[in-house]
């Protein structure tokens, strides 16, 4: 009897601790609204992963990961860090700020399955996984492919959808959650967002999103992460309304992995299969301003299918074009259109004609997806997409499905991207800001600067003077729209290359219009390129620039390419009152890939095929700036208040 | 000396918890697991609506709310089932969970407390050098696409350098930040120059050659207390978490005798 009253009164106690528990300092804990003195104009990019999994997530524990929250933020703000298996980790340079995305669904679930007593295990399904989590790593990440699966076709076990049960467990952890952000934020400095990752997944095809807080724990306290398996994206977006009602902040929803949604995540229809309403597409556009186009499971800017003019289409496309995400249901390439960000780009101008407003007026970002803690984005240092293939000397040939069909192998895996934002200063406010108005861009890693401002008055010779001031005064940034005056536009555009990275090849705009017969169409403009040898023809394509990769040696030479390309171009194939979008492209010269790396580091010998795959242009997509007819109402997000009062 | 062993969060800890006890041997426990008898009152059942408002940012309906009610008393009941079933005991796990829970009371407990300015201050004064800002630098740069047009261009009262993205003139930047626009190479060795009004170099970054005017150099300092309060407020709890925790231990461990063979 005694025993129990102890221990009933110690998780009271515990009660009582939590309750009045001391918290970070008021900057650490708020937006960081007036806590650093802010620029001008956005000065820098600032550098992030919107996009990482620790111990928390479901999935992630099961594959092996036993850092946590913590560990992920020490390591992401350039920490040395022991990963999971036991090396020791650290970014060469490290990242401005992080969102946490643990999968809202399950949250903390499996390891506290992995922790409960056998015993009270008591569905059959859910013994037999922690039975093989208790067995060996090689099981573990078998029982997590299962639940994966499980969760694809609707039938996880019981005892795990419990949303009620989950979310009494939730809201212990999600507190706790909470204040390690806020201890970690520190304005000016480090940034650390509150967010989850919301996982619909019906019949395997991916539509997660990663739901990311503007706000600090004050008011992120008052929700908890919105589960996503059984629901619906309209149900998130009234839980995301109802965040903002209730406590003033804002949220934001950033779709990814679209490659591996069969064509789900951009549809022409709404999400029951009838016309997509007006309504649909505005809440869409003004919760969703951001996809994530790359990541460690595959690119997804464009497929050769789609793109067929477009050379340099297909990077990351192999093995994740097979099929949904656990590969339970094949594409066909007439899914592609819905799959990829370029044609849902299209498809949102052919939307915007029959609704008046653009559902997938969306700016772009890359960000990892790494679920082992630590948001690695580099060639040369890649900890793999999980725990299981942290590097080890099997991890590239191996066969990587979640589910357990032939189809794709570590090599296909990218080293993952990063998102780069402009913003006037480091805090949880001005960099929320610039997701939303869509003043980011996406590199698959390398940290090149990339610079877009389009408008009507810009010319050549303001590159002589203070051409970013020119830019935000006489034009708009990347993620602005522009309204139809009669000219054809005129964009200044700037990237420079990773100061510890490779060379650029050359700067691209891929234009997408709807043309005078309803038709979208796109094409790909060299714009900008390094010295090499032309071939004389005005029209021809610019010629390749070359390759300096030694396979053998996994290095590269910057003795082609160049350290910074500039453009100023006018659109030769503008036509008044046609709706169009323009964003930029810029390639690095061809380096070595992870699975090269991996290739010196072990002493592999990797087939050819192989090779030859893994010697890649890496590449950034700036988000794109729209050209709408003029007199048209304003209907997208990117009409949110300009950053420049007066300008 | 009373007093402040009553300010001491250790102090609290163990007072609260005697008196919780207290209250509880008093009042007969309400988790008695030879008990039979279930009650939710009004105002646990405010508390169960109150958590799904959080959740879904509304009110339950009246079916929402008897369904998180019927689950309550189930779990309610499970719970007493095993604890009459003695699973708690000898269960690695259950030990395991009490043992961190314990541990976090200590910590959270020093999360509480407020320390006095004094404490604070002591704190600055035993533990400044960590709060050290690093230098800071000052400079200007050219840049050329090639060594020769650097070393070429060294002459000249004013490099002009040729047209780059880069800033002309880099303020108050410290080498992690100047790391980050011309990379780490260039950072380094920028910071080992000497400031004075000439310009130096080549510097070589990944863009390039740089000539540099480094004309301020301002070293790290030590800032007042007045200005880092609060980070010396965080380092000093972080810090007694650990301690804390680490106390409350040896102060239960005392009272043990342990005899491992």
């Amino acid at each position: 009897m005694r025993k129990f009253a102890g221990f009933a009164a110690l998780l009271a106690l515990a009660a009582c601790g939590r309750i009045g528990s001391d918290e970070p300092t008021e900057a650490q804990r708020g937006d960081g609204t007036d806590a650093v003195e802010l620029a001008e104009f956005p000065d820098r990019p600032y550098w992030g992963d919107t996009h990482l999994h620790t111990d928390i997530s479901v999935d992630a524990f099961g594959f092996g990961v036993r850092l946590g929250p913590e560990e992920a933020l020490r390591f992401a703000r350039g920490e040395e860090i022991t990963a999971t298996t036991g090396m020791s980790a650290q970014l060469d340079r490290p990242l401005d700020f992080l969102v946490i995305s643990d999968h809202s669904d399950g949250m903390g679930a499996t390891r506290r399955l992995y922790d409960a007593p056998r015993m009270m295990v008591r569905d059959p399904t859910l013994r037999r996984w922690y039975d093989m989590m208790h067995e060996s790593p090689e099981q573990s990440t078998r029982a997590v492919a299962e639940l994966i699966t499980a969760a694809a076709n609707g039938d996880i076990p019981e005892a795990m959808r419990d949303t009620e049960a989950q979310a009494k467990a939730t809201r212990e952890l999600w507190d706790r959650h909470l204040d390690t952000l806020d201890r970690y934020n520190e304005p000016g400095k480090f940034t650390a967002f509150a967010g989850f990752e919301w996982t619909l997944m019906p019949n395997g095809n991916n539509l997660h999103r990663v739901v990311m807080f503007r706000d600090g724990s004050a008011r992120t306290r008052q929700v908890l992460p919105y589960p996503g398996i059984d629901g619906e994206v309209t149900g998130l977006w009234d839980y995301m309304d109802a965040y903002e009602e209730t406590t003033q902040g804002k949220v934001l929803a950033i779709p990814h992995n679209s490659n591996l949604s069969n064509g789900m995540m951009f549809e022409l229809t709404g999400p029951d299969g009838g016309a997509m309403s007006a309504q649909y597409a505005r809440r869409r556009a003004a919760r969703e301003p951001v996809v994530e186009a790359t990541q460690i499971k595959g690119d997804s800017e464009t497929h050769p299918f789609l793109s067929p003019n477009d050379e340099f289409a297909g990077y990351g496309v192999a093995g994740w074009e097979l099929g949904n995400l656990p590969l339970t249901e094949r594409s066909t390439p007439d899914m592609y259109a819905g799959s990829y960000a370029r044609s849902a780009l299209l498809r949102g101008l052919t939307l915007e004609e029959q609704l008046g407003v653009n559902p997938y007026a969306f700016g772009m970002i890359g960000s990892t997806d790494s679920h082992t803690a630590l948001a690695t984005g580099d060639e040369d240092n890649f900890f793999g997409k999980h725990t299981g293939v942290e590097p080890r000397e099997g991890r590239a040939m191996e066969g990587q499905n979640l589910g357990t069909r032939q189809g794709r192998f570590g090599w296909h895996y990218l080293a993952g991207g990063y998102a780069a934002a402009w913003a006037r200063g480091n805090t949880r406010a001005e960099i929320f800001d610039a997701f939303m108005r869509r003043e980011v861009y996406a590199t698959t890693g390398p940290r090149m600067v990339l610079r877009l401002f389009a408008g009507f008055d810009l010319a050549e010779d303001d590159w002589d003077g203070d051409w970013v001031r020119a830019g935000y005064t006489r034009g708009v940034p990347m993620g602005g729209v522009l309204d139809d005056t009669g000219r054809a536009p005129t964009f200044l555009i700037s990237a420079l290359k990773d100061p510890e990275g490779a060379n650029l090849d050359r700067v691209q705009v891929v234009k997408g219009w709807v043309d005078a017969n309803g038709e979208a169409r796109e094409k790909v403009f060299d714009v900008a390129w390094s010295a090499r040898e032309m071939d004389g023809a005005s029209d021809s394509p610019v010629p390749p620039v070359g390759d300096t990769v030694d396979r053998a040696k996994a290095t590269y030479e910057n003795s082609i390419g160049a350290p910074e390309l500039r453009a100023t171009w006018t659109d030769p194939e503008y036509r008044e009152g046609q709706r169009a979008f323009y964003y930029v492209r810029v390639l690095e010269i061809p380096t070595p890939s992870w699975v090269l790396f991996d290739a010196v580091r072990f002493g592999l010998k990797l087939p050819t095929n192989v090779i030859e795959a893994n010697v890649m242009q890496e590449r950034a997509y700036s988000s794109p700036v729209w050209l709408r007819p003029a007199h048209e109402p304003q209907t997208t997000p990117g009409d949110a208040p300009a950053i420049m009062e007066g300008a | 000396m009373i007093r402040e062993a009553l300010r001491d969060p250790l102090a609290h800890f163990l007072i609260a918890g005697a008196a919780i006890w207290g209250v509880l041997a008093l009042a007969g426990d309400p988790v008695d697991p030879a008990g039979r008898s279930i009650e939710l009152s009004r105002e646990k059942q405010a508390g169960l609506a109150l958590r799904f408002e959080r959740m879904m940012g509304r009110a339950p309906t009246d079916a929402e709310l008897d369904a998180q009610i019927a689950n309550w008393v189930r779990e309610e009941i499970l719970y007493r089932e095993a604890l009459r079933l003695g699973l708690d005991d000898g269960d690695p796990l259950v030990r395991r969970r009490l043992a961190a829970k314990m541990d976090e009371l200590a910590a959270a407990q020093a999360e509480m407390v407020r320390p006095d300015e004094e404490t604070l201050r002591d704190w600055y004064r035993d533990n400044g050098g960590q709060f050290e800002t690093g230098g800071v630098l000052n400079f200007e740069q050219a840049w050329y696409p090639s060594e020769e047009a650097a070393l070429a261009a060294k002459s000249e009262e004013r490099p002009r350098g040729e047209p780059i993205s880069l800033p002309r003139t880099v303020v108050r930047n410290s080498p992690d930040e100047i790391a980050k626009l011309f990379g780490s190479d260039f950072a380094q060795e920028v910071t080992a120059l000497r400031s004075g009004p000439g310009w130096q170099g080549p510097v070589r970054s990944g863009y390039g050659w740089h000539l540099v005017h480094l004309y301020q150099r301002e070293e790290g300092r030590i800032p007042p207390f007045e200005e880092v309060r609060e980070a010396v407020e965080r380092d000093w709890r972080s810090r007694t978490i650990q301690a804390r925790r680490e106390k409350a231990y040896q102060l239960l461990r005392d009272a043990y005798e342990i005899d491992i063979e």
